[in-house]
C-alpha cells in the first residue's frame, strides 16, 4: 500500500484499510475517515491520481459496496454511504456536508421495517435484516456538489451539471444542467438560491 | 508573540496569531483553525463573551477576514472565505450551518479559478438555524431569523423570518 502515512498527524490513530487502490499524489487528511469504512471487495474503495478527501468526508462503504473517486476530485465533506456502487468522475468538487447514497438502507413497507429494527438493534441478528434495495449511483466528470447537498439512490448526474447549495437529488441531472432546491429544479442561471423563486 | 494553546485542548496546534478574541471566550479545540489560512493582520476577531462549540470551523483563505460581535453563539458553524464573513452581536448559529463565499465552497489550500471574494453580513441579534446555508450576497437584517436547511444568498430584511430551498420569507417579527 502507498501513502499511507499522507495523515495530518499522530492524533490521529485510525488505520487505512487494505483494500484501498489509492492513485499517486493523493491528500487524504483524517484517517478517521474510514472508521464506518467495512467493505470486502476488493478493491472497495478507488481513488484516481491527486485526489484530496478532507477532514469532514465520512467513508461509509457496506461489505458489498465499491466507491471510486475520479482524478483530481475534490472531496470537502461527502457522508457516502454505499451498499452496491457509487462512482465519481474526474474534476470533481463535493462540497461541506453532503449526502451519497446508493440506498435508503431501511424498507419503505412497514412490517419489513419492524423486522429491519429488530434485525438491526445492539444484539439483533444482522443476518435477518430484509431485501434492502439499491440502486449506483453516478457522478460524471467536472460536477460540482453544492452545501449540504443530498444525492439519493439510482441517481445518474452528467458530466459538467451543478447542483447548487441544499439541492436534494432524487433523479437523473442531465449533462450540464444546474440544479437547485427541495425538490430539485432545473434553472438556468448559476445562481443558487434564487430570489425570483420566492414569488411562488 | 508566544504561542498560545487552549488549556483543555486535544488537539495540538497553537491558537493562529492573527486570531484576537475578548474576554470570557470559549473555543472548542484550535482544530477550530485546521484551515484558517488567512494572511491578514487579524484575520478573525471575536468579540467578548463569544462561545465557538464543536464543529465550529474557519476556513479562511489568505484574503480572508471574519468578525464576530459580542455575546455570539457559534455552535458549529462551518465560515468558508477568502473575502470578509461579518457577524454581529447576540447572534445564534446552530449546527452544522455553512457560511461561505460560493455554493460549492473548498478549504482554502485548494485554488480554484473563477471563484470571487465573497461578502456576507450577518446582523445583530439574529438566528440561523440549522443546516442553514449562508453564501456570498447573504445579508442577513437585524433580528431577523433563518429557518433550518434554508438557502440564502440575497437581502434579508430586519425582523423577518425567511425559511426554504430556496428561502423566502414566511413571516415578520414585528
Amino acid at each position: 500500500m502507498e501513502r499511507a502515512d499522507n495523515f495530518t498527524g499522530d492524533w490521529d490513530y485510525s488505520t487505512l484499510p487494505a483494500n484501498v487502490r489509492l492513485g499517486r499524489d493523493c491528500f487524504l487528511e483524517r484517517k478517521g475517515s474510514f472508521d464506518r469504512y467495512r467493505s470486502e471487495r476488493a478493491p472497495g474503495l478507488i481513488l484516481g491520481d491527486r485526489v484530496r478527501l478532507y477532514s469532514f468526508t465520512d467513508l461509509n462503504v457496506e461489505p458489498g459496496g465499491t466507491l471510486s473517486i475520479g482524478d483530481d476530485s475534490i472531496v470537502v465533506g461527502a457522508i457516502f454511504m454505499c451498499a452496491q456502487k457509487i462512482t465519481i468522475g474526474k474534476r470533481v468538487i463535493i462540497s461541506y456536508n453532503v449526502t451519497i447514497a446508493d440506498s435508503d438502507f431501511h424498507p419503505t413497507d412497514p412490517a419489513a421495517r419492524k423486522l429491519d429494527a429488530i434485525a438491526n438493534s445492539p444484539f439483533g441478528d444482522k443476518g435477518l435484516r430484509p431485501y434492502i434495495e439499491t440502486s449506483p449511483v453516478e457522478i460524471g466528470d467536472d460536477v460540482w456538489v453544492g452545501i449540504g447537498a443530498i444525492i439519493l439512490k439510482g441517481v445518474t448526474i452528467g458530466a459538467g451539471a451543478r447542483i447548487g447549495a441544499g439541492a436534494v437529488i432524487t433523479h437523473e441531472v442531465p449533462q450540464g444542467a444546474y440544479y437547485v432546491g427541495n425538490p430539485a429544479r432545473a434553472v438556468k442561471d448559476d445562481q443558487p438560491a434564487r430570489k425570483d423563486d420566492q414569488s411562488e | 508573540m508566544k504561542d498560545r494553546y487552549l488549556s483543555h485542548d486535544w488537539f495540538p496546534a497553537p491558537i493562529p496569531s492573527n486570531v484576537e478574541f475578548g474576554e470570557r471566550c470559549w473555543i472548542y479545540s484550535s482544530y477550530a483553525f485546521l484551515h484558517f489560512r488567512s494572511r491578514q493582520r487579524v484575520g478573525l476577531r471575536m468579540g467578548h463573551d463569544v462561545g465557538v462549540y464543536i464543529g465550529g470551523m474557519f476556513e479562511v483563505g489568505p484574503e480572508g477576514a471574519v468578525e464576530v460581535g459580542d455575546f455570539t453563539a457559534l455552535v458549529g458553524p462551518i465560515i468558508n472565505t477568502n473575502g470578509t464573513v461579518k457577524i454581529g452581536n447576540y447572534v445564534f448559529i446552530a449546527h452544522e450551518v455553512v457560511i461561505a463565499d460560493h455554493f460549492a465552497a473548498v478549504p482554502p489550500d485548494n485554488t480554484v479559478p473563477g471563484w470571487p471574494a465573497g461578502s456576507i453580513v450577518v446582523g445583530d441579534n439574529t438566528w440561523i438555524g440549522a443546516r442553514a446555508i449562508l453564501l456570498s450576497g447573504a445579508r442577513i437584517g437585524e433580528g431577523a431569523i433563518v429557518g433550518a436547511g434554508a438557502v440564502v444568498d440575497f437581502e434579508v430584511e430586519p425582523f423577518t423570518v425567511v425559511a426554504g430551498s430556496p428561502a423566502k420569507v414566511v413571516r415578520r417579527l414585528r
